[in-house]
């Protein structure tokens, strides 16, 4: 006969509002097989914890039912007190009464009869638990991380740092992302390729770092600690090694009009280029699509000029295969755009704004490219239609953020904080300028933000206007802005020279598709979502994969580098060990039945089961059959679903198991 | 062997203006079905749709109303066709309502006391000629193109919105009307205020705002160059052509702009004698403009 003990947790008022916590250790009490049952108020307090272990030597518990939150909460710290009792940890199980029952419920009686049914099945499990020991597998001590932002260079820097070999690997031509655009950074105004340039080449002079540019992810296997990741460095049409980054090559192309994207578009590019000048690798690429040679097979003049000979009209995409223990995801964001989109599509464009047709309604990061230094008007403010000095500029925020109608819901967090910085960039170029802004709160949370936003409007006289936008039009070679006052509760109508719009920060596009190669969650936006959202914050999920910066959420720099120094450190702890234990929850299987027909190995989405080959002593083959690889089964139990001889089961969830509990109902 | 053209024909709901200050709406009409050969058959004893009054004062009131109307229509085949911007609004929104609360169809079916029938697609004329009848066909059918007419398209409010209410056309950034008139042979002018208010109803109790709110909308086409304007609502042709003068008058600027609802200047185009398509019903007398581009 079994001695188990039941552990009913109140979760201070979470369960016990709905839940009756000691009719149910009561009931518990009754079940065959329990020896001992109660209820605390948090259980997995010090105090709860230790009342656990004093049970199990008390009432020589043989196994543990814990009726609290989910699993994934707390299944860890009751599984570690019972080993500190002398328990084998797998012994141990979560009766999950808190999301399963008392949030979604709201009758009492009925809620209570329900936990209750819970424990008991949970007892029955427990009874027919094996003791299980944790597996163990090593860990390549090497790093990717996807993304050359300041995200992915901050944890590059810091796990390389630390003296771990690193993969960053980048798909732009250059690392630097989105920083390396922005002109001056809130709250302090300092310039933002100041900061950011020495820590591009920091990235890329470091022994330990491996710079992939112009490369995506082609394919990820494995698991943590042991992950094979496929690169598909894309061909440059220029090798790396031969290239001393001369620009001679750039200088000389014929194609000079193609317009450049690094400047939103303002400036143009040769077909040879490097995105600018500052960019690291200082290694130009071959815009195929512009090139005169690849379209027609004439020209050839950056061959002709190159000193090294480091162009090659003939390379190709290379695959390279790296592998890596742990992986930090930092693939960004980018702009909402208020062009038109598909029909059906949830997020919709701004018709009523012209859906983009009026040359001088610009975003944010166009903004920034007018006011930086190394822009194409080199840091004067200009209208992109004529070029000329807009004297009265509006600035709009919320432009897709916050806006349920339009298809987005969340606050891009970063949008008032740089429309303040943009205000005053403006008046200190544009002295008898006039800066206005549309807002609907001004969300200035953060150190030293909040005078800065008081900064803009009591020092540089920016107009803040608490009201949305209804309209925008050109009228002549003005653009009419209407739009409300709800302090004052008038319409408002100002005619301006230039609008800025604070679109909204969306993830990258293509992050749900690295999303399902890498096998991480992300929210119906396609932002990464982080294992817990207050405790887990860097950590996804799938282990061993690791969140940096706005591709999990809208983000500024001070939050994006606090964060990919997390993700960096928590690599870090990782590679602290040479051994990884991992849960032994997974599938075995039973190689006297197994008539190796091997559907598990079609079902099996890690990949886990191979083919095993079963000799006698003279070597002879007697059999085949299914082997499931322990490093690489991640339990999800779909092998023994589908199982037609019932040969292969889940460790803790054995067919046995499974009808115990529906038998305890 | 071309195949067999679709005969089309279909139930019409005028509504209370295309049987009063917008007859012409409602001739012209008629007389483009006819020359397109396209089949119209008034629904019977129709009732007005509560247009922006009723849903304002009663919600189950407007909803009744053009339930019944709906239920009416159901008598008379084909898909129901309507000209009114409002009317057209009032009938979808009442089916969009309807369709998916239960609580409301109840008490509309004891208010009607018969049953809500919400199956019957409701189109307004422009998605009938772009999409069931075709700019293809329409292009075909031109008799005397309207080349050299240069048309501002104004959609008002109601005809793309609410826009919850399955669309027409894109809610703030609407094509349909100029590629309509545009297949045949019109030019169309791009223009700001496409989209803006009227004035509506506050031409009765505030016309002041009606002077302003037309007045721009009367300045921003003519400032695009264009020569006439074309319109799809009873009311906002009541605001831009009756009260054209007093535009006139309050702001000092002349405009002598011509309002044509969309099916004056269809059936025009098609062959329809302009003795019938009701100009001379119209404030602002547009036989000079037609004169000149040589189109009567």
């Amino acid at each position: 006969m079994s001695r188990i003990g039941v552990f009913v947790c109140h979760c201070g008022e979470n369960i016990a509002r709905t839940v009756d916590v000691e009719k149910v250790a009561a009931e518990a009490a009754r079940l065959p097989g329990v020896a001992y049952a109660t209820d605390y108020k948090y259980m997995c307090s010090d105090p709860g914890q230790n009342l656990l272990k004093n049970a199990v030597a008390e009432h020589r518990l043989d196994g543990i039912v814990v009726a609290a939150c989910s699993p994934r909460m707390h299944e860890k710290t009751f599984r570690n007190a019972a080993k500190s009792a002398g328990l084998n940890p797998f012994l141990c199980e979560m009766a999950n009464i808190r999301e399963h029952c008392s949030w979604v419920h709201e009758d009492r009686d009925e809620a209570t009869a329900k936990a209750s049914d819970i424990v008991a099945m949970m007892v029955a499990r427990v009874k027919k638990d094996k003791r299980l020991v944790p597996i163990t597998v090593p860990v390549t001590k090497r790093a990717l991380v996807i993304g050359g932002g300041i995200a992915g260079i901050q944890a590059a820097l810091d796990i390389a740092d630390a003296g771990h070999q690193v993969v960053l690997v980048e798909r732009e031509p250059s690392i630097g992302g989105h920083m390396a655009q922005l002109s001056e950074t809130f709250p302090t105004l300092d310039c933002s390729q100041c900061i950011m340039t020495p820590k591009m080449v920091d990235a890329a002079n470091h022994p330990n770092i491996t710079l992939h540019t112009y490369s995506e992810i082609e394919s990820v296997d494995g698991y943590i600690g042991n992950f094979q990741i496929t690169v598909r460095k894309k061909a440059r049409s220029v090798i790396e090694e031969k290239c001393t980054g001369c620009g001679v090559c750039s200088a000389k192309c014929p194609q000079k009009k193609i317009p450049n994207a690094f400047d939103k578009n303002l400036g143009t590019r040769p077909a040879i280029y490097v995105p600018f000048p500052q960019a690291v690798p200082n290694t130009p690429v071959i815009d195929r699509a512009n090139c005169t040679w690849f379209k027609t097979g004439k020209c050839g003049v950056c061959q002709k000029v190159c000193g090294p000979g480091a162009i090659d009209y003939e390379q190709e995409d290379r695959l390279i295969v790296e592998p890596v223990g742990a992986i930090v995801v930092a693939t960004g964001f980018e702009l909402y755009s208020i062009t038109e989109k598909p029909k059906g599509s949830p997020i919709k464009g701004y018709g009523e704004f012209g859906h983009g047709t009026i040359p001088d309604v610009i975003d944010g990061l166009t903004f920034e490219r007018l006011a930086s230094a190394s822009g194409p008007t080199g840091g004067k403010i200009l209208r992109p239609s004529d070029g000329r000095e807009p004297k009265q500029v509006v600035f709009v925020q919320c432009v897709g953020s916050r806006a349920r109608e339009k298809g987005i819901s969340y606050c891009s967090k970063i949008c008032c904080m740089y429309t303040a910085k943009h205000t005053m960039l403006y008046k200190h170029k544009v002295h008898d300028g006039q800066a206005y802004v549309f807002f609907m709160d001004a969300r200035t949370p953060g150190k030293s933000y909040d005078e800065f936003w008081r900064r803009a409007i009591e020092e540089e006289e920016a107009v803040y206007i608490r009201g949305m936008v209804s309209r925008l039009y050109q009228k002549g070679d003005k653009i009419v802005v209407m739009g409300s006052d709800v302090h004052v509760g008038v319409q408002v109508e100002i005619e301006a020279d230039l609008v800025v719009l604070a679109t909204a920060v969306q993830p990258r596009a293509g992050a749900d598709t690295l999303a399902q190669k890498l096998g991480i969650s992300y929210d119906s936006y396609h932002f990464y979502s982080e294992a817990h959202a207050k405790l887990k914050p860097v950590e996804c999920a799938t282990a061993g994969i690791y969140l940096a910066g706005a591709c999990q959420g809208p983000k500024d720099i001070p939050d994006t580098v606090s964060q990919a120094s997390a993700a960096a450190a928590k690599v870090m702890t990782l590679f602290a060990k040479d051994e990884l234990e991992r849960e032994p929850i997974v599938a075995k299987v039973n190689e006297k039945n197994c008539v190796a027909c091997l559907y598990c190995k079609k079902v099996c989405p890690y990949g886990a089961v191979e083919e095993k080959e079963i000799r006698d002593r003279q070597g002879n083959l007697i059999r085949v059959v299914a082997y499931v690889n322990p490093g690489v089964c991640g339990g999800c139990g779909t092998c023994q679903a589908s199982c037609p001889s019932k040969s292969v089961e889940l460790d803790g969830y054995t067919d046995e198991q499974i009808m115990a509990m529906i038998e305890a109902l | 062997m071309t195949p067999a053209k679709k005969l089309l024909s279909y139930s019409y709901y005028p509504g209370c203006s295309l049987h009063a200050s917008a007859k012409e709406y409602d001739e012209s009409t008629r007389g483009l079905f006819k020359a397109l050969g396209i089949g119209l058959k008034e629904v019977p004893d129709w009732l007005c749709c509560g247009a922006t009054p009723a849903h304002n004062v009663d919600e189950l009131l407007s909803l009744s109303l053009c339930a019944k109307n709906l239920s009416l229509a159901e008598g008379v085949e084909g898909d129901l066709a309507v000209a009114c911007a409002a009317c057209f609004s009032r009938l979808k929104v009442t089916q969009h309502h309807l369709a998916d609360n239960e609580t409301k169809r109840k008490q509309v079916e004891y208010a009607i006391a018969g049953a809500v029938n919400l199956q019957k697609p409701v189109k307004h004329l422009l998605e009938i000629l772009a999409k069931d009848f075709g700019l293809d066909r329409l292009t075909e059918a031109v008799q005397k193109p309207l080349s050299g007419l240069k048309v501002a398209c104004y959609y008002g409010c109601l005809l793309t919105r609410p826009p919850e209410v399955p669309e027409l056309d894109c809610v703030e950034a609407p094509t349909i009307m100029e590629r309509v008139i545009g297949a045949v042979g019109a030019e169309t002018v791009r223009w700001s205020h496409r989209m803006e208010c009227c004035g509506a109803n506050f031409t009765l109790s505030r016309p002041g705002v009606v002077l302003k709110l037309s007045g721009s909308i009367l300045d921003s086409a003519k400032a695009a160059g264009a020569d006439c304007l074309m319109v799809a609502c009873p009311l906002c042709h009541g605001n831009l052509d009756i009260r054209q003068k007093e535009i006139e008058e309050a702001t000092g600027e002349r405009f002598g702009m011509p309002v044509f609802y969309m099916t004056q200047l269809l059936a025009l185009a098609v062959g329809v004698a302009p003795g019938k398509l009701g100009f001379d019903s119209m404030i602002v007398n547009p036989l000079p403009l037609l004169k000149e581009k040589g189109l009567v």
